[in-house]
């Protein structure tokens, strides 16, 4: 044809970009199937490279066979004719054609119109060349994605579970439980949510016990239904959801499905409810169990699978009337186990770190039995992280020595892998070409000890079933070797199965929620394995001392709200407390801080450089006051550098990812506040409001959602690097040590080429300027602001509060001691800022005066309110904020007891408070109980106001809650009041009341004499401590050494500053005068307010209903007046 | 319910031959987006679950020109030679088919006896 003319008219170089872009010009333009610019585009031109290679060298080696093409080719007689053309082309084996206009146009023109045209651009045969190109390679695309497709399915056919296929869909038809049983990779959790997909269920809700599993099962499951169902299945999880009105299929949190019960208890929005890891028996999941099995008598229609691993299936199915359990056997191969306990004089004492001697052996014992091209990589089962890196680091060394193994990282041929993790690999995570596992036989669990509120950490023996799960993971692939590190008398003494994780913690948050959900009382709820009934009294009294549950153990207003936060009640009250004051900036902040792990690396510790960069960010006034400033200055980073924020915090040992998580969950946490009402809505225009910069910040946004997808496609064609430990980012109370090694330098290695991902979603998840703003509003935190966070943190504390030992300032730094009310002698986390400055808890020498032993008088005690009391090798304190003793107890503690002139205060049954001076100890104790008072009543009206009117209706105005905060910054920065702070002994703790007084007694000296201090609330005589219960927490004069309360001689004459009361009063009564007695010109606040709303209640606090029995009347007077009127009286009858 | 559910049987394809079944979103031969492309045989088509591009078509299969047996594009079930065969109608008429397809089957075989044994 004209193919040479074509070629010798003129110079067609297919390499040059310029004729490429001719042909992009026709073939691949913007609307096209594929697109110049593009993925396939590039790909294209590099399939036209081999093509053409290829068809060269064919046509030659093809020259000379053409002559018998017909010899093969006889059609029997009587036989169809399938119509086949004569000449072999490779093209008739395609089944696409391209064809446009345009292209036959063109080719119709060059042949045509001739050489100018030509001269110009491609020829006809270079058109016709491409095309075909284009042909093969859209039929080698085809083949290729239809490869992985069959691939695929070959895959899920050959899983274990799917010859169950159809049993499982005709056992959720029939029974509503059905328990589904298989060890990790039969692939249940994948293949069971798409057995019932196509089997044609809708609303299919799949609960995980971590967040991570959440987001990758969503991806692989809609990977394998081919985005067939595209947004259909989705996952939702604390911080993101990909859920939409279409999502059949969610995989979400067991924490978030109860929150969803607690919202809607018929569970309208599911049809069946898979529980995944049901064996893991993590605190929520055995809740939600419990909740579900109360529940499914009222939906009969609902289905739940429960899904777990080969583990004590039977308690599953007996739990729930005998369901039905089909269980997948698993895909083992023989494994050895070979038992090699650790020689006594390797096994490491209590402190010491642990020695890697047993495990070295092991890896030399691998290298010396099997040749380096035998593949199979080795996996290491530790008890936590610090045992982690011992063993990484020596394995690290041993490896780099032998060139044998690569410590966690993928490993290139003839050299084996080692992973070191903790139980997480147990069950949950999927680790392929595993042929050795080393197990040390040791779990570290939390453990919470009731009695002294305190949890610990510790050590275990793993059980049988743990025993069996490691052993399992060397038999996946092919037949494998377990080594353990222990007898096998030890094996045989194993307890059969793990200790539930409800049998571990402390329940405070499990008691609020089954409370808030009406589920009655918590002892006769029938759980999957009781917990103790000692452990449900603890956190029942708990949460009535933090005020979550009242007297009868009904929920509180605070406390219903508290149950809607999915935070620990200590958090959600200091966020509500902090939403009165305008704080609320700092207080997210540090609510945020605390719910996630420490961003202060470990390692980072005994650096000296990272310890003086980092200097500048530590508060001496507690640790939450150092993270404030650590995320207050990444904001800052972050708004200036963007991408430089993660050198920053490389140089001062901070993990980044931590300070995501807290920003994350501070948003959540201010979206929790103002869905409850408790934060104004925002009404403010984004900034930028201009149109020129609104445009600016579209654009940027929509090139980070470019970046954003750019990083997501690349991840999913990315090889998959292990981290294992993955989901224990921030997770609250499921307990489960779930650590690993090797974090983070993962991260950054993959992310080192291209984009920070985290700072794009950062970018697009945030207002940065919003968040500089807040951070600029509590850096430049006044000292009185100061002292009203610590309020705050120390009441959301509260009762977790540490005395300092009282010859603390004759010991060394680091063997300061401290007392809490049940467990005494614990000192403080090494980590914390006071473990480096002890001096700043002392009280100064030249401000005591030594009133004896054991008494030192100043006005400068200390107490710390901390976060947690953790016991490892010792019981330490961590997160700890300092506090002036007397003030802050007056202000938060449930208990507070005095004597008859209030100079000795006894708070909660263990702190003894000695004023010197009456005088100063009746004007402390009123004041404080005036701002409790006040600080109540505030607290219950913006707590009712967000109940009721929603956002728009603030409970309380801004003048009063000013005015209070004044009075509480000077109540704690000035009050200077001289006393002695101890402990009280054991045996002092026993006389310390004077108990109920007697029949006789108590007929003359009872109630009707004596007015409440507070307006509406009754001062009764105390039934247990005697004395007299003036308010809630507050009972006056029960202590033992009391002198007589109506004695004459208690009665001084008092001048009222602010009336013109003059006259002898005993100290209650003048107590009594304060609380109700406001300077002249407040009196008249009221009225003024605006619209008169809050008018009607400030003045009934002022003035109630008096029933005089004297004069047969009801009166309505202030306490003054009514005090006055009652005197008249008495002078009148003597 | 109900309805959705013979839905959802509806639009699952299965190949005959070797049991592969999908979803298809598409049967035809003019798939959405594909502008200048034409499919030369009417196949069951869905989303390229394997593209980073939503927009890509993937054939599943089609119907065997001799039989109309349903038969998916693997290379076990069936052939494209200017129409689709499935592979039993294919090793029946063989004769018909041109030197290098016969060839190639017979490799084929080979090899997976090979395999097999
Ligand atoms: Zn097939
Ligand atoms: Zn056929």
């Amino acid at each position: 044809m004209d193919s040479e003319r074509g070629r010798d008219s003129r110079s067609w170089d297919w390499d040059s970009p310029q004729c490429r872009a001719q042909l992009d010009e026709i073939f691949f333009r913007r609307h096209d199937y594929i697109q110049a610019g593009s993925q396939e585009h590039r790909e294209f031109w590099a399939f036209l490279d081999r093509f053409q290679r290829f068809k060269t060298k064919r046509d030659m080696s093809a020259a000379g066979a053409k002559e018998d093409r017909k010899d093969g080719r006889k059609t029997g007689a009587g036989a169809l004719d399938l119509g086949l053309p004569e000449e072999y082309d490779a093209r008739y084996r395609i089944n696409v054609s391209v064809c446009t206009g345009d292209v036959e146009e063109r080719l119709g023109k060059s042949e045509h119109k001739g050489r100018r045209q030509r001269a110009s651009g491609p020829g006809s045969q270079e058109i016709s060349d491409c095309r075909l190109a284009l042909l093969h390679f859209l039929d080698f695309s085809q083949r290729q994605s239809f490869g992985k497709l069959a691939k695929l399915r070959r895959e899920q056919k050959n899983l274990p579970i799917f010859q169950y296929r159809d049993r499982i869909v005709e056992l959720v038809r029939k029974h509503p439980v059905v328990v589904v049983a298989g060890d990790t990779g039969c692939g249940k959790s994948t293949q069971v949510p798409q057995y019932l997909l196509s089997a044609g269920f809708n609303h299919i809700g799949c609960t995980q016990p971590r967040r991570i599993a959440c987001i990758s099962l969503a991806k692989r499951v809609s990977f394998e239904s081919l985005n067939l169902y595209g947004s259909k299945v989705g996952y939702q999880i604390r911080f993101e959801t990909t859920r939409t009105p279409a999502t059949k299929l969610l995989f979400l949190t067991e924490g978030l499905l109860l929150r969803q019960i607690q919202q809607d208890r018929t569970l309208a929005q599911y049809q069946v409810l898979i529980v995944d890891e049901v064996h893991e028996r993590h605190l929520h999941c055995d809740f939600l169990l419990g909740v579900l099995r109360s529940l499914l008598a009222e939906q009969p229609d609902l289905r739940l699978i429960l899904m777990s691993a080969t583990i004590n299936i039977k308690l599953f199915s007996d739990y729930f009337n005998g369901a039905p359990v089909l269980q997948v056997p698993g895909r083992l191969f023989p494994i050895q186990v070979i038992y090699q306990p650790i020689p006594a004089e390797e096994q490491p004492s209590r402190s010491e770190k642990l020695d890697p001697r047993p495990y070295l052996r092991i890896l030399q014992g691998i290298d010396q039995r099997y040749p380096p091209e035998e593949r199979g990589d080795l996996l290491i089962f530790l008890s936590g992280v610090a045992e982690i890196s011992t063993i990484q680091e020596a394995c690290q060394i041993y490896g780099t020595h032998t060139r044998r193994w690569i410590v966690f990282d993928i490993s290139p041929p003839g050299v084996r892998k080692c992973i070191i993790s903790t139980n997480i690999a147990e069950t949950s995570v999927t680790i392929d070409g595993v042929r050795f596992v080393v197990d040390s036989g040791k779990v570290k669990e939390m453990s919470f000890d009731p009695k002294a509120k305190m949890q610990r950490l510790q050590e275990f023996w793993i059980s049988r079933a743990s025993s069996e799960q490691r052993k399992g993971r060397a038999g996946r692939t092919g037949p494998g070797v377990c080594y353990r590190l222990y007898a096998e008398s030890d094996y045989d003494a194993f307890a059969p199965y793990p200790v539930p994780e409800i049998h571990r913690v402390a329940l405070d948050s499990l008691i609020l929620q089954m409370k808030s959900m009406c589920l009655g009382d918590p002892l006769s709820f029938v759980f999957i394995d009781p917990p103790p009934a000692a452990s449900i009294q603890t956190a029942v009294t708990y949460l009535k001392q933090q005020g979550a549950l009242d007297g009868r153990g009904e929920l509180t207003s605070i406390g219903s709200l508290l149950a809607q936060l999915p935070v620990d009640v200590v958090i959600g009250k200091m966020l509500v407390l902090g939403s009165l004051f305008k704080l609320v900036d700092p207080v997210l902040t540090v609510a945020a801080a605390l719910s996630v792990q420490s961003p202060f690396l470990r390692s980072a510790q005994h650096n000296p450089d990272c310890a003086t960069a980092r200097q500048p960010l530590n508060s001496n006034h507690g640790d939450p006051f150092t993270l404030l400033n650590t995320f207050n200055a990444w904001v800052e980073v972050k708004g200036e550098r963007g991408g430089g924020s993660r050198k920053w915090c490389r140089r001062r040992g901070l993990e980044e990812q931590r300070l995501y998580e807290m920003v994350n969950l501070r948003r959540q946490f201010k979206e929790l506040l103002r869905s409850h009402g408790l934060l104004e809505s925002e009404h403010s225009a984004p900034p930028g409001s201009d149109r020129g910069q609104r445009r600016e910040k579209l654009a940027e946004r929509k090139k980070l959602h470019q970046l954003k997808r750019d990083h997501e496609q690349q991840e999913s064609s990315r090889r998959k690097v292990l981290r294992m430990d993955e989901g224990q980012d921030g997770e609250f109370s499921s307990g489960s040590d779930t650590e690993g090694g090797g974090r983070g330098k993962k991260d950054q290695e993959g992310l080192g080429q291209n984009v920070d991902i985290q700072e794009v979603k950062f970018k697009l998840r945030h207002n940065v300027s919003e968040l500089q703003e807040a951070a600029s509003v509590s850096q430049d935190m006044s000292s009185r602001q100061q002292a009203l966070l610590k309020l705050l943190l120390c009441r959301g504390l509260y009762p977790q509060l540490a005395l300092p030992d009282e010859h603390n300032t004759t010991r060394k730094d680091s063997d300061q001691v401290f007392h809490t009310k049940n467990k005494q002698g614990v000192v403080i986390h090494p980590t914390s800022v006071f473990a480096s400055d002890p001096e700043v808890l002392q009280v100064p020498e030249d401000d005591t005066r030594e009133m004896g032993p054991d008494k030192r008088d100043s006005s400068r005690h200390q107490l710390l309110a901390f976060v947690t009391l953790l016991e490892t090798n010792k019981p330490y304190l961590s997160n700890c904020v300092r506090v002036p003793a007397l003030q802050a107890l007056l202000l938060v503690a449930n208990s507070v007891d005095s004597n008859a002139d209030c100079t000795r205060l006894v708070v909660d049954g263990w702190l003894e408070l000695e004023l010197r001076e009456a005088e100063d100890a009746l004007k402390v104790l009123s004041t404080a109980l005036n701002l409790r008072a006040e600080w109540e009543r505030l607290l219950l009206a913006q707590l009712g106001g967000s109940t009721m009117g929603g956002a728009a209706v603030q409970g309380v105005s801004r003048k009063v809650m000013e005015k209070l905060s004044e009075g509480l910054v000077r109540f704690l920065l000035y009050t200077e009041v001289s006393y002695s702070l101890r402990r009280l002994t054991a045996f002092q703790t026993q006389n310390l009341y004077i108990g109920p007084l007697s029949q006789s007694e108590g007929s003359h000296t009872s109630a009707p004499d004596v007015d409440p201090l507070f307006p509406g609330v009754e001062a009764k005589p105390d039934p247990i401590k005697g004395g007299l219960r003036v308010t809630s927490f507050f009972n006056y004069n029960c202590l033992a050494d009391s002198k007589d309360l109506y004695s004459e001689c208690l009665r001084t004459f008092w001048t009222c500053p602010n009336c013109d009361l003059y006259m002898p009063l005993t100290p209650l009564e003048r107590m009594q005068h304060e609380a109700s007695c406001r300077p002249a010109g407040e009196q008249q606040q009221p009225e003024e307010e605006p619209g008169g709303k809050a008018s009607s209640s400030s003045v009934s606090s002022l003035t109630r209903v008096y029933h005089c029995d004297v004069c047969d009347e009801d009166l309505s007077l202030t306490s003054t007046e009514i005090l006055k009127h009652k005197r008249q009286h008495m002078y009148s009858v003597k | 319910m109900e309805k959705t559910m013979s839905e959802t049987r509806q639009k699952t394809f299965t190949c005959q031959l070797c049991g592969l079944s999908s979803p298809f979103t598409y049967v035809g031969q003019k798939p959405p987006n594909t502008r200048a492309i034409v499919l030369l045989e009417e196949c069951f088509v869905t989303q390229d679950p394997f593209s980073p591009d939503k927009e890509k078509f993937l054939v599943l299969g089609s119907t065997c020109s001799v039989c109309s047996m349903c038969v998916c594009v693997g290379s076990d079930c069936s052939l494209f030679y200017t129409k689709r065969f499935c592979m039993q109608c294919v090793s029946k008429h063989l004769d018909q088919f041109p030197r290098q397809i016969q060839a190639e089957l017979a490799k084929k075989k080979q090899s997976s006896k090979a395999a097999v044994s």
